[in-house]
């Protein structure tokens, strides 16, 4: 198991496309910096930052990010027969598959983490003297990867499907610009598998609850939406005629 | 006999149609097996069976014994295979290709150059595939198949796009390898001069059936040249030699002799000579293995 993720995060490093994780973190770095002027009277001042960061970053390029990297770490493979040479050689489908998400949901994990140094460097720029929040930034960060869980695993499915880059994309960008309408709704907002990055990291919401988010929805919206994402994807792909 | 790769009953259908029907492969150690075939018979879907990359719509894949629906991963373990087009990574090089394989393969960093200079890439072993020509992709995917010295090597119409010196190199590489390594070799292609210089064994499949599967020598003796003699009475002739005991035919302007060897035409040239027969003319007619070829997959069309 290993060594099949070991030889897909060499095709993944070797075909250069890892700057893509920088790209969010660092726009998330600009909002965070060219937001300065606006003064809101706040407990924390880092709660303020948080607040405009999370909003573009959550929304949109969480998903947006996530989803290309599913592309290109599938789109080598559609090339030039990639599928039939890796499927000729002794590893299962299953295995296979299991590795490309799991190298996909570990870069994401590092992308929240780069997010992370950005939000601290924002603080560290603008000289934000408050005591840094700890307590409810790593549940941010923590619950926005979570949340795209079920989002990684659909978009697998997809690139795998689909030969093409632009099919997986559109499909991507089809659900993911909605959110922002979504997520306003009190009636759908919650049900919506692609707002939940946002509502998980959105530290204004609810306080109460570990996530932001009621453990009931969580386990409902996530958890079924990964199952059916990950299972229908899993399953497609052994069925694939390669 | 022990059979490296046997099948039983295979057959593929895409819906109504069968690619593959009720095909017996047999293949026994060490040889090099001609897999031959006109375009769209069904030798690429056959292959692809073999490596469990399609499943058969009935019947049994078996390789070292062993059936592929059980044991896929065990199987490939031994065996390497170039299916159809060359397939490999257009944003690695020659080596980050064999690199990728080869940590699945789990074997040791040195078969990467000792495979790259077997296929004469070592010199371009740090470009990008993306920039080769039809035939150095080839080579590469024939350095991956030998990455680990597989037991089995499948090699489906490997000659593709190579230079005839390309070719020759090629030849002599696989011929090399029952010997020098105990493999085995499968290949495929649609001609028969190819197979004939590197096969000991061939099948021959036509419409998904195969037709022929024999040693390479068997197939040659169809290929034996018949004695055809012109005389100035052919029928008479053909008479007298049947009376003689000689096995021949009447054409329409000649005498077809069914001769073993040189010595039995000799004679029945004699013969006819001592019955004062005027004979024109003795010629041989080859029947090239492509004519041999083209008859058999013809008759199968026409059935």
């Amino acid at each position: 198991m290993f060594s099949v993720i070991n030889s897909e995060w060499y095709k993944l490093r070797k075909s250069k496309v890892l700057f893509l994780l920088l790209v969010a973190p660092l726009i998330g770095l600009f909002i965070g910096l060219a937001n300065s002027s606006i003064e809101i009277e706040e407990i924390n001042a880092w709660h303020e930052k948080l607040v405009m960061m999370n909003f573009t970053y959550a929304i949109l390029f969480l998903p947006l990010i996530s989803g290309v990297l599913a592309s290109v770490i599938c789109k080598y493979e559609h090339q030039e027969g990639g599928w039939k040479q890796l499927m000729a050689l002794p590893v299962t489908r299953g295995k296979v598959f299991l590795s490309k998400y799991l190298l996909l949901i570990l870069l994401m994990l590092a992308m929240q983490l780069m997010y992370l140094v950005s939000i601290y460097l924002v603080g560290v720029i603008e000289g934000i003297t408050d005591p840094f929040p700890m307590d409810i930034v790593w549940k941010s960060i923590f619950g926005g990867w979570v949340a795209t869980l079920p989002l990684i695993a659909l978009q697998l499915w997809v690139s795998i499907a689909f030969k093409s880059f632009a099919a997986p994309f559109a499909i991507n960008v089809i659900f993911t610009l909605p959110t922002i309408l979504v997520i306003n709704s009190e009636r759908f907002g919650p049900y919506y598998p692609w707002g939940q990055p946002f509502l998980m990291m959105n530290i204004g919401g609810s306080t109460g609850d570990v996530f932001f988010v009621p453990w009931d929805q969580i386990l409902t919206v996530v958890g079924s939406s990964f199952l059916i994402f990950f299972i229908g994807g899993y399953l497609y792909f052994q069925k694939k005629a390669i | 006999m022990e059979y490296i790769v046997e099948t039983k009953h295979l057959t593929k259908s895409f819906g109504k149609e069968k690619a593959v029907s009720n095909l017996e492969m047999k293949i026994p150690k060490g040889e090099i097996y001609g897999f031959l075939g006109p375009n769209g018979a069904g030798k690429t879907t056959t292959i692809r069976m073999l490596l469990g990359l399609m499943r058969p719509t009935s019947g049994s894949v078996q390789l070292f014994g062993k059936d592929m629906k059980n044991n896929r991963i065990e199987i490939l373990k031994n065996v390497g295979s170039l299916v159809e087009n060359p397939s490999y990574y257009p944003h690695l090089t020659a080596k980050e290709n064999l690199e990728a394989s080869r940590k699945i393969l789990n074997v040791p960093k040195k078969r990467i150059d000792e495979v790259l200079q077997q296929v004469r890439l070592h010199e371009v072993a740090n470009k990008k595939v993306k920039g080769f020509s039809l035939g150095m992709k080839q080579r590469l995917g024939i350095a991956a198949a030998m990455l680990h010295q597989p037991e089995l090597l499948i090699l489906d119409e490997p000659t593709n796009g190579l230079d005839p010196s390309g070719i020759i190199e090629m030849r002599q590489l696989i011929q090399s390898l029952p010997e020098e390594y105990g493999m085995t070799v499968l290949i495929s292609s649609h001609l028969l001069s190819e197979i004939d210089q590197m096969a000991t064994r061939v099948g021959v499949v036509s419409k998904g059936k195969m037709i022929f599967q024999d040693s390479i020598e068997t197939m040659r003796k169809f290929a034996q040249a018949s004695i055809q003699v012109k005389v100035n009475d052919n029928e008479a002739a053909w008479r007298s030699l049947l009376a003689n005991g000689q096995k021949a035919d009447l054409e329409k302007e000649s005498v077809t002799l069914q001769a073993e060897d040189d010595e039995q035409v000799a004679a029945s040239i004699r013969y006819l000579v001592q019955l004062g027969f005027s004979i024109y003319r003795v010629q041989e007619e080859k029947r090239s293995l492509e004519n041999i070829f083209l008859e058999m997959t013809k008759e199968e069309q026409a059935g």
